[in-house]
């Protein structure tokens, strides 16, 4: 109880004008006397006797009988109180009616005494009824503003979600976003690439309202930027897409300074080539995507923790062939939370075998929301953000893109193992020089020819830990774009030591090794890079854009 | 493999000035020999330490690291170090690391010994 935060209707009560300022004491004659119609400052906290006391005691007190160790008494008497009369509403104390000597210096009577009890027992509900009032206002103020934030939060929201589903010969895209009361921090988003490829986002931030919406506006422009603008090289203009893998890493990196504390973001990114129906994927801790194969499921896993955790995070990158008839469900987690009357989840199993039993696209993503509704029943208030997206490959695709395009797959180009030896990786990057020449630009031979023997010297040193007996494995492929060469050691999937980047600076002074210039080589001169784990092999596949040729049988 | 393809020649062409001659791979494995040829390019008080790379036939990412611990040294004697015959891939190599910045690349010998003598 605040007894000191209370003046306000006590002054209303007494209609006193000024208050008395706690550093300006109001002059009093010899004998103390209160000023008729002054409010008293008194501090009265919660643990001083007279609380107590005055709770328990309705009624008139006089204030000279009272034998208390108290301040707040001796300060009563200090500032001439006579007569107490302690407003109490249901055994709360609400206030004091304090009175000093009569004008007329005479005792009050018996009446008086009767009047002011009845005149303590009417006002003490009434201030309780004007501070119930008065909370009442407040409550409603604090609701009129949430509301307001969750109608700017929703704006923001559906702003920034895609207004237009992309269309891919061959494939269907479909999407639903359905918010939450409270509004989460749902986004998906698809990002396309100058080279026919597209991007696919789905992302998840903790946190609900406005400070979601924000941090999820702020983590898509990022995604957006970083996909579309990672320019590792400036010594060629062919134009690098990073990888998934990379698309997160990076982001995380720009998400990590600004992120308000305890929010992160959960985010699964994959890039679609429907030429050949590639997809290579990584996964910022959100929920497993499932595809539908047949009648049964594959999972797209894939490891990597949410952004905006910890800075410098690795994220693998996976990589699925999408087969004509293929159909990928993305999902937030509000649908596998959402709980029913009887507190059981949705939950995963229910959901893959759905994903399983269904055919997909428009009509998947109805029929799951109505058997969401099922499950969750009429009364359902919906507790986070549901959002769904599908990506479908049509059955005949491949039909009509062969006969259109007979070279459109991946073809292996050559195959072989070297044991990890010093000085092998020459041999290895002979080799695939040979293989390779006449299909990349002839300027950009040796620079191929350096990140492969890079690569290879990783691979045996660090991954086999330059064990002669564990062999690198290369495999050289090539699509009517690109040129892959991947590269497997059996490091597993510890990430590859992320050394600082190279400044020759800091090496001349010793603040740095004067090695650890491989990786940052292999990225000068590749374009584009990917890490493929798994529990076992740890690859790096390295590409770069054919010269405008396909390739020869 | 670890026996590094690898020979290297030490010339003195003037009082303050000495050539090493690099023919073959520069790799991790040429830390002896490299260091070796440094110290015999240095006994005759050169100033200047000219690196010829005209039958460098392969330097990866330890050769590189190779010569910027090489070039550590060299400052550390108040030496400068030049170059010459670098291919053009190894001359993107320099610009990549910015050694082109503490090693000045020239043409040929000749263009390396006329900066030599300024």
């Amino acid at each position: 109880m605040e007894t000191t935060t209370k003046p306000n209707f006590i002054q209303r009560l007494f209609g006193g004008g000024k208050t008395t300022q706690p550093d300006k004491p109001v002059a009093l004659p010899d004998a103390p006397r209160p000023l008729p119609g002054t409010l008293l400052t008194l501090d009265l906290p919660p643990n001083d006797p007279l609380v107590a006391y005055f709770s328990s005691q309705p009624g008139v007190v006089d204030v000279d009988k009272l034998n208390l160790d108290s301040p707040a008494l001796r300060d009563l008497t200090k500032q001439g109180v006579k007569m107490v009369i302690p407003l109490v509403n249901q055994g709360e104390l609400l206030g004091l009616m304090n009175l000093g000597n009569r004008l007329s210096d005479q005792e009050y009577s018996s009446d008086d005494r009767v009047l002011l009890n009845n005149l303590a027992t009417q006002t003490a509900p009434a201030i309780r009824v004007a501070q119930l009032v008065r909370q009442q206002q407040l409550e409603t103020q604090a609701r009129e503003r949430l509301e307001q934030e969750l109608r700017i939060a929703r704006l923001v929201q559906q702003t920034l979600l895609p207004q237009e589903l992309p269309t891919l010969e061959g494939w269907h895209i479909a999407a639903q976003y359905r918010p939450a009361r409270s509004v989460g921090g749902d986004f998906y988003d698809f990002v396309q690439y100058s080279d026919g490829r597209m991007g696919l986002v789905i992302g998840d931030v903790t946190d609900k309202g406005v400070p979601a919406a924000l941090v999820m506006a702020s983590t898509r422009a990022t995604l957006r930027g970083v996909a579309l603008d990672y320019n590792i090289s400036d010594t060629h203009t062919v134009e690098h897409t990073a990888s998934p893998g990379e698309v997160l890493a990076r982001a995380n990196d720009l998400i990590v300074p600004d992120i308000p504390p305890k929010m992160f973001i959960t985010c699964f990114y994959a890039i679609l080539d429907p030429r050949t129906g590639v997809l290579q994927y990584a996964n910022a801790g959100h929920d497993v995507p499932y595809v539908r194969r047949g009648d049964t499921f594959i999972e797209l896993r894939a490891r990597g923790m949410p952004l905006g955790l910890l800075p410098g995070m690795p994220y693998e990158v996976q990589e699925l062939q999408l087969e004509p008839g293929d159909g990928i469900l993305f999902y937030s987690d509000g649908l596998v939370e959402a709980h029913n009357a009887q507190r059981e989840m949705f939950g995963f199993p229910r959901l893959s075998q759905y994903v399983a039993s269904h055919n997909g696209g428009r009509e998947l993503i109805q029929s799951l929301l109505e058997d969401l509704e099922i499950f969750t029943g009429p009364d359902w208030e919906q507790e986070d953000d549901v959002t769904l997206m599908t990506l479908e490959r049509d059955a005949a695709a491949a039909h009509t893109h062969s006969a259109a395009n007979p070279t459109g797959e991946w073809k292996t180009l050559d195959e072989f193992e070297t044991p990890s030896q010093e000085g092998n990786e020459r041999v290895v990057m002979q080799r695939v020089a040979r293989v390779a020449e006449g299909l990349v630009p002839a300027a950009r031979l040796e620079q191929l020819k350096t990140a492969v023997a890079e690569a290879t010297m990783n691979a045996m040193e660090h991954g086999n830990k330059n064990n002669p007996e564990i062999p690198v494995q290369v495999q050289v492929k090539a699509s009517p774009q690109l040129l892959s060469v991947r590269i497997t050691d059996e490091g597993g999937s510890a990430p590859i030591p992320d050394n600082p980047a190279p400044d020759l600076d800091a090496k001349l002074e010793g603040m740095q090794s004067p090695l650890g210039w491989g990786l940052f080589l292999i990225k000068q001169f590749v374009d584009d890079m990917n890490i493929i784990t798994d529990e076992k092999h740890h690859t790096l596949e390295l590409i770069w854009h054919l010269k405008n040729t396909a390739v020869e049988e | 493999m670890a026996t590094a393809q690898l020979k290297l020649d030490v010339r003195n062409p003037g009082p303050t000035v000495s050539i090493i001659d690099i023919h073959g791979e520069v790799t991790g494995a040429a830390e002896t020999p490299f260091m070796t040829a440094y110290e015999d390019a240095s006994t005759h008080g050169a100033r200047t330490i000219i690196i010829n790379f005209t039958d460098l036939e392969y330097m990866n990412s330890s050769g590189i690291g190779l010569l910027v611990t090489l070039l550590i040294r060299v400052n550390r004697q108040k030496q400068r170090m030049f170059s010459f015959g670098l291919s053009d891939h190894y001359q993107q190599i320099f610009q990549l690391t910015r050694l082109n910045e503490a090693i000045s690349i020239y043409p040929d010998e000749a263009g390396a010994l006329r900066a030599a003598e300024k």
